[in-house]
């Protein structure tokens, strides 16, 4: 009896075994694509810094590959320069902020409605939000241009900012859809009771659920954010003032200084080493700067924006 | 207030609901529904005058021009449906498998995750662009090429299996690269399935691979018609597109406006027509979420 057992345990220690062998060699295989895939992943990020700070010599060596022999920092100063840093900066941020805000107040507020309520026209309404989310900018940005063109918009950021705070303006359906998600999800019990205690509906979204929504918000900050910053289409198509663009499409200005140097930089540098001084490694620096206020945000904001997208809910 | 205590609670309910969406309401009417009516109107006519919308009626004119006259654009559309057609796919077999291994109990799961992320914080925008310019696409190709594939070897294949292989590397990183956003959607699909479910069949003894087709693809199948229309009309929106930059230099630096709308209107119907296709083709394998929970929420199908 007592040797069944025994052999009855041995049996299954030797299944445990093999069975962890197999376990670990696919967990292996696991990491091992995830570091391949993490690299390509990694891959423009790391390019674009190591060449930044890659030197002439460095850059046309082919035996320098990842690790530069100098690190030349003068290269940041040099895009720096290029791209009026400090003011462009300044529009990208100020546009991306007060739109981001914008998004953050209305997107909240209607996603909150077609959650919460039902009234006739809902339907044709939600449907509306997933219309504006399907169609292209470019079908209607020719009325739309006409529209702030008569309203003596051209040339400022009102064109950006003003539908971000009626749910439009960019991937704003989206961000009403993911509101409406998070809410649908929400427990509506702390609502009745600040009801049942004579709370008004406005005060009770705006002490009770707001404080609550906060993953919902930390999702959209993110989107809206990295979007309106990277966005290149409509400041191109409503502003062009020179002094008015955004800090993006700053950089066609270092690739023109690769082609024509300008004058200050000439002075400065010399004639003989202007063409090594402005290349690539430049314009690889000018890039960074772009990304580094999106990139420090997102450093920020990371974890809860991975928390917030798994507890919106997307998906339900 | 004497007025609002007369109305009854349901009038007042949706009063409220009313009142949160108002702002919707007022945006739709001014940012959506007039340009498309005037984008409309603007597609079968000639514009007159700026100011107060003068539109001169001319019938299909433009849209004749975009078919028949214009030799350049059905060559550029059809080449943006071919690039629709192989990268879509692509994107969500690429993504739902990345987003299966960051879902898997792995050590550092949350660096991984920050990771895939990073080229969607580069944008699709003026920054990747420098980068494409500069060809990383093929050098990320050339540093796989040179640790995986002998050289040679490719040589001795012939010229065009080179820059076959070379062009199919190119798609798939540029590929991984803005399938930032769908990793996520995907995860987030991936996490709200009940691990019960995976327990139960585990019981019952199935493998890993029967609870992928069983229990994983139904489960996310309304997350996967949502990131699959999402995919398409950021593919159709993306930078690299020839159509967008059609349309905008026909509106803008040819003045040519009603062409750019009728073009502009060729084009959304187009999206549109793909993406209820897609609705037709997978709707009936969607488990919508009243199925799964037994038919008492009906959310899913609003959309």
């Amino acid at each position: 009896m007592s040797e069944k057992i025994i052999n009855n345990i041995k049996s299954k220690l030797v299944i445990k075994r093999t069975g962890n062998i197999k376990h670990n060699v696919f967990r292996g295989a696991t990491y091992l694509l995830m570091l391949d895939m993490a690299f390509v992943f990694l891959f423009p990020f790391l390019y674009m810094v190591v060449t930044s700070i890659k030197s002439n010599k460095d850059l046309y060596d082919f035996t320098v590959n990842w690790v530069p022999r100098t690190i030349e920092f003068k290269n940041y100063i040099l895009a720096y320069k290029a791209l009026e840093y400090p003011r462009f900066f300044k529009n990208s941020f100020i546009m991306t902020t007060v739109t981001t805000i914008g998004h953050l107040l209305s997107c909240s507020f209607i996603g909150y409605g077609f959650a919460r309520y039902n009234f006739s026209g809902k339907k044709i309404l939600f449907s509306l939000v997933i219309l504006s989310l399907i169609i292209p900018v470019q079908t209607i940005i020719v009325p739309q241009y006409i529209i702030f063109s008569n309203l003596k918009w051209l040339n400022t950021y009102l064109p950006m900012i003003v539908p971000t705070f009626f749910g439009y303006g960019l991937k704003g359906g989206l961000f009403i859809f993911i509101f409406r998600q998070f809410y649908l999800g929400l427990p509506t019990a702390l609502e009745d009771a600040a009801k049942i205690d004579g709370c008004g509906f406005l005060r009770t979204y705006w002490n009770i659920v707001l404080p609550i929504a906060k993953s919902a918000f930390m999702v959209t900050v993110v989107l809206s954010i990295v979007w309106h910053w990277n966005d290149f289409y409509e400041p191109s198509i409503y502003i062009n003032l020179p002094k008015l663009t955004m800090l993006p499409s700053r950089l066609n200005a270092i690739i023109a200084m690769v082609n024509t140097p300008p004058e200050e930089i000439l002075a400065e540098v010399g004639h003989a080493e202007v063409e090594s001084a402005i290349n690539n490694a430049v314009l690889m620096a000018g890039t960074f700067l772009v990304t580094l206020p999106v990139l420090t945000s997102f450093a920020f904001l990371q974890k809860q924006f991975m928390q917030g997208i798994e507890r919106t809910g997307i998906v339900e | 207030m004497k007025k609002s205590f007369k109305i009854t609670g349901e009038k007042r309910h949706r009063l409220e609901g009313l009142i949160f969406v108002s702002p919707f309401i007022i945006g739709t009417l001014i940012f959506f529904i007039f340009p498309l009516f005037v984008s409309i109107k603007l597609s079968f006519g000639k514009l007159k005058k700026m100011e107060g919308f003068v539109i001169e009626w001319l019938g299909l004119d433009n849209y004749i021009r975009a078919f028949i006259l214009d030799t350049s654009f059905i060559p550029m559309f059809l080449q943006v449906i071919r690039k629709t057609i192989v990268q879509v796919p692509l994107i969500i077999v690429f993504s739902i498998l990345l987003a299966m291994l960051i879902n898997k109990n792995i050590k550092f799961k949350g660096l991984f995750r920050t990771i895939f992320f990073i080229p969607f914080l580069l944008g699709m925008g003026d920054v990747m662009n420098q980068l494409l310019g500069l060809g990383i696409d093929k050098h990320v190709f050339s540093f796989v090429e040179s640790n995986l594939l002998p050289r040679e070897f490719l040589v001795y294949l012939g010229p065009k299996v080179v820059e076959a292989v070379e062009s199919f590397f190119g798609i798939i990183v540029v590929v991984l690269w803005s399938s930032g956003v769908q990793i996520l959607l995907f995860l987030s699909g991936l996490q709200s399935i009940p691990v019960s479910l995976y327990e139960s069949a585990k019981v019952d003894g199935a493998t890993e691979w029967e609870m992928f087709w069983k229990i994983t693809l139904p489960m996310i199948s309304p997350i996967m018609l949502l990131t699959i229309v999402y995919t398409i009309i950021a593919s159709f929106t993306d930078i690299s597109n020839p159509i967008l930059a059609y349309i905008q230099s026909n509106a803008f630096r040819s003045l040519r406006f009603e062409y750019a709308a009728a073009i502009g209107w060729v084009y959304f119907l187009f999206i549109i027509l793909l993406v209820s296709l897609v609705f037709i083709l997978l709707g009936n394998h969607i488990y919508t979420t009243s199925e799964l929970k037994g038919g008492a929420k009906n959310e899913r199908k609003d959309y």
